[in-house]
């Protein structure tokens, strides 16, 4: 119940102070707010201070920067990397989403499907798969060549720039797909017909309806995947550093890990990458924002013009498959082809070297895995649980409340989209390093990192499907005597609870393999999965490495396949 | 089987009675600095057991009185009773919630949920007061079948077509036996024949079973045929408060007029006044008319309102009376509307013979025998 004071001043208006609810989702929100967005902040500190937060400032790390080849090297790198392969996702997503979407492609159910897959796939499946693919020794492409045309044959070779600009692209791809297939799907029929009708032909409508009303999703599609290619690290990392091809990700990595350490000049690094990813953000909220003036309802789908391929149906469906199945299916089996195989190397490629030895050492000898996997599971099951639970709180907090600091909240909840892991890393840790007996060295530190990174995504879900609710429904409840919070339970979450659903999941699979956040905050007594999977690639036994990935991918998996057909997973 | 109407939710102390709301002082701003004025100083009683309508166009703050009732908005300043007891009072800092007041509502937009059952909607005001499924049962059925949805309860809300949606909602509003129930539009989402039908339905149900109403609508239609009592209200404030008849005939403003939908309202200069009224000098002629403001001059400009049917158009008939030259007739089934230019002025006339005029005839235009006209205020 909601208390109000007397009017001291008469006819003066006076505000009926806050209910003890209403200052209880303030707080929580304003206390999101600041988690999210003090690393942001950290890191540009720390790259000023001489040492831990709290030191002299000075610009050495900044001149150290400047000055040092490997970091201009790997700043090039890194501009190329993410040119090409937001160039090659922007190409297969807005592809692949246009002819599943509005053609006559056969099979374009099925493709829509396998073109968001790889979401599910852990980049360490791309990695380790593509490895097996295309590796210039051992890659079965190049086995397979070699065979056809005799000789060492080397037709792809992954540990090039272009190898890794392709395993990115395709990872990325289903990104692009989802932002872009539900702006093609919800056009609106009235609009087309109207541009048919005043005499467009079907490429004209598409020059002037339909790919202009696309061009907001295009935008924030293309910014997303530049940030998240720029801050990628499992492939820079892994095959990036195999090729000795330097990234700024890989670098603050080994400047963070490898002896003498030098988190200075680390942190001066993520600044830059920190940068690079807010700006991009803040131009794809704005793409976004103004995208709301092409919302458009009522597009079932019914209606809409399709496309006619002609001659090309048959071609471009085979073309489209091929490359859906690049970025899953095809990494998933040759990972798997792997994971049988005693030892990995061309002349291994025979029947007789076919094993189970990998599964028994990886699943019950070697040491490192279950206390990884339970960490793992534990820290996915309880990190996305709760940045579900905080999402609802902060959702209702500003669409229902529309509290005094809700835009603010909305503001910080940018922060974790455009920093990426490795500098959200250097961030928390440059906190926490500082607190005795804080939460340093635990997993509270890997869940809060988790958290920190992934709330974004969760409010998202939950701010849409709480827009989708019509507050009567809620009224209702309220004056039928439901409290605030009984209303929430009966009301809100049955009718929420497939975006809830899609929104654990998802944050479930993606704590699952998330690397670049904890590489710089796990100590071996908190090692996760994925970390492990590091340690593994620097040992460089790849069969094993398969099983271990594949280890992931199934515990990814398997919630998915439980609870999926219950979810909804598109937050628009 | 417990019948609804003499059971009140487990928790309620009393058996049903419903209860009168009273307002007083009521106020709203919007806005930076309280730059929209929704609501000033409102203040009326809504008597137990009636209907009262608040009429008027969106932004008049109809739907501000009946949403800080229900307790979903919090008002600036004033005070809000339920059957005597405070659920509002600035100046005591009481401000009950939505639950504790103990009002049905229906929706505009229906407001079912869509992932619970027809019976399960029904009962979910009881379910919420912690009454037993087995108590609840029986009741929801008897509730079912009184807005003729028996048998209906275990269906979800997409397989019911709008009015029976609208019927369930009515239903949920019922069954807890509130101390008033709340209607926001409820028919303006049905289409015309569909809404004629349930203005009727309601009146029904009504009959059988008064309770406080207070019921919202922008359709003069349904405020006229369903309120005992009808509120014009205009910028936050109320601008006219009488029975339906009372209103319609005697409009107090050119607004309450327009709003009640009076087509002619008719410049004029006052040329008498006298105990029962004034005489209007119009393109007409003079008219006797009837106001609520005293204290007027002879010989000061004023608008009156005349309605269709207390006027007569006919080539023939009349002779003296002004002639007017006709724009249009429209057979429109129980009347026929006649559209006539006099002297610059266009009058709609309202008859209930089946004559129509040709265009551009010449008739002439009498007002019927013995009628009083409203003077309006501005």
């Amino acid at each position: 119940m909601s208390m109000v004071r007397p009017a001291e001043a008469k006819g003066r208006p006076f505000r009926i102070s806050l209910g003890l609810d209403h200052a209880a989702f303030a707080m929580i929100a304003v206390a999101t707010a600041i988690m999210v967005s003090y690393p942001a902040v950290l890191v540009l500190l720390r790259s000023i201070s001489t040492e831990d937060i709290g030191s002299p400032l000075t610009l050495d790390w900044i001149r150290a920067l400047v000055d040092s080849r490997r970091s201009r090297e790997a700043l090039v790198n890194t501009a190329i990397y993410t040119a090409g392969s937001s160039a090659l996702a922007m190409t297969l997503g807005v592809g692949l989403s246009f002819l599943s979407t509005r053609t006559d492609m056969p099979g374009a159910r099925l493709l829509g499907l396998l073109a968001i897959l790889p979401i599910l796939v852990p980049p360490f499946i791309m990695v380790v798969g593509w490895v097996a693919l295309a590796d210039p020794n051992a890659g079965l492409i190049n086995i397979a060549a070699s065979m056809l045309f005799g000789g060492r044959t080397v037709l792809v070779d992954i540990n090039t720039m272009s190898g890794l600009i392709w395993m990115t692209g395709l990872f990325l791809s289903p990104y692009v797909y989802l932002l872009v297939a539900a702006g093609f799907r919800n056009c609106d029929p009235a609009m087309e017909e109207a541009a048919r009708v005043a005499g467009a032909s079907r490429i004209g409508l598409l020059r002037t309806v339909i790919l202009p009303l696309q061009r907001p999703a295009l935008l924030a599609a293309l910014l997303l995947v530049v940030v998240m290619s720029a801050g990628d690290f499992v492939i820079p990392s892994t095959v990036g550093l195999k090729a000795r091809i330097y990234m700024l990700p890989s670098l603050i990595w080994q400047n963070s890990s490898t002896f003498p350490p030098q988190p200075g000049l680390a942190a001066a690094q993520s600044m830059l990458l920190v940068v690079i990813g807010l700006v991009c953000i803040f131009f794809q909220r704005r793409a976004l924002q103004r995208g709301g003036r092409y919302t458009l309802l009522g597009g079932k789908g019914a209606g809409l013009t399709t496309f006619p391929l002609g001659r090309l149906r048959y071609p471009l469906a085979g073309l489209a498959f091929v490359f859906a199945l690049c970025s899953s299916l095809l990494p998933i089996l040759s990972v798997s082809a792997m994971a049988f195989m005693r030892f990995w190397a061309p002349y291994a490629m025979n029947l007789e070297n076919l094993t189970l030895r990998n599964f028994r050492y990886v699943l019950f000898e070697y040491p490192q895995v279950w206390p990884s996997a339970q960490n793992s599971l534990f820290l996915a099951v309880l990190g996305a649980t709760l940045c579900v639970l905080l999402a609802i709180v902060l959702g209702w907090y500003i669409v229902r409340m529309r509290g005094r600091f809700a835009g603010l909240v909305e503001y910080a909840m940018v922060v974790p989209l455009g920093v990426p892991g490795i500098a959200l890393g250097v961030g928390i840790l440059s906190l926490w390093i500082l607190v005795p007996g804080g939460i340093y060295g635990t997993l509270w530190i890997l869940l809060l990192a988790y958290i920190t990174a992934h709330i974004p995504v969760a409010l998202q879900f939950v701010g849409s499907a709480l827009h989708r609710v019509h507050t009567d429904l809620e009224d209702a409840s309220r004056i039928s005597g439901r409290t605030l919070v009984g209303t929430l339970r009966r009301i809100n979450l049955p009718l929420m609870r497939p975006a809830l659903i899609g929104s654990w999941l998802l944050i479930y699979v993606v704590i699952l393999r998330e690397v670049s956040l904890v590489i710089l905050l796990y100590n071996p007594s908190t090692i996760v999965l994925p970390v492990g999977l590091m340690d593994i690639w620097g040992s460089g036994f790849y069969p094993e490495l398969a099983v271990y990935s594949l280890l992931l991918l199934v515990l990814g998996l398997v919630p998915v396949l439980l609870f999926g057909r219950f979810a909804r997973f598109t937050a628009d | 089987m417990a019948d609804p109407q003499q059971r009140r939710s487990a928790g309620d102390a009393k058996a049903g009675e419903t209860s009168s709301v009273s307002v007083t002082g009521l106020s709203k701003s919007y806005g930076g600095a309280g730059s929209l004025r929704a609501l000033d100083d409102f203040t009326l009683e809504f008597g137990a057991g009636q209907c009262t309508v608040l009429l008027g166009p969106s932004g008049c703050g109809k739907t501000t009185v009946l949403r800080s009732i229900a307790g979903l908005i919090t008002p600036d300043s004033g005070r809000i009773a339920i059957g005597g007891t405070a659920v509002f009072d600035a100046a005591f800092g009481t401000c009950d919630p939505p639950e504790k007041r103990r009002l049905g509502m229906v929706f505009q937009s229906y407001a079912l949920w869509p992932h619970l059952s027809v019976a399960d909607n029904v009962g979910y005001p009881l379910a919420a007061s912690g009454m037993p499924k087995a108590e609840i049962r029986p009741l929801v059925e008897s509730m079912l079948e009184w807005v003729s949805l028996g048998g209906m309860g275990g269906r979800y809300v997409h397989e019911l077509s709008g009015g029976q949606q609208q019927r369930v909602s009515l239903a949920r509003a019922v069954v807890g036996n509130p101390r008033a129930i709340l209607f926001d539009e409820p028919l303006s989402n049905l289409d015309a024949r569909l809404r004629e039908r349930m203005r009727l339905e309601l009146l029904g149900l009504r009959q059988r079973r008064p309770f406080t109403s207070i019921y919202v609508t922008h359709d003069q239609l349904e405020a006229m045929t369903l309120g005992d009592r009808v509120v014009v209200m205009r910028a936050g404030k109320i601008e006219q408060v009488g029975s339906p008849e009372d209103v319609y005939k005697r409009p107090r403003t050119r607004f309450a007029a327009d709003f009640m939908g009076i087509p002619n309202l008719i410049e004029g200069r006052l040329r008498a006044t006298g105990p029962d009224g004034f005489v209007v000098d119009t393109v007409l002629g003079p008219l006797r008319a009837r106001g609520w403001r005293t204290g007027r001059t002879v010989g000061e400009s004023c608008t009156v309102a005349l309605r269709p049917t207390l006027l007569a158009c006919s080539p023939d008939i009349g002779a003296g009376a002004p002639l007017g030259r006709v724009i249009r007739s429209v057979f429109q089934g129980t009347s026929t509307i006649h559209m006539i230019d006099v002297a610059g002025t266009t009058i709609t006339i309202e008859s209930f013979s089946e004559e129509r005029h040709g265009d551009g005839m010449t008739v002439r235009v009498t007002p019927a025998e013995g009628a009083v006209f409203a003077l309006l205020d501005d």
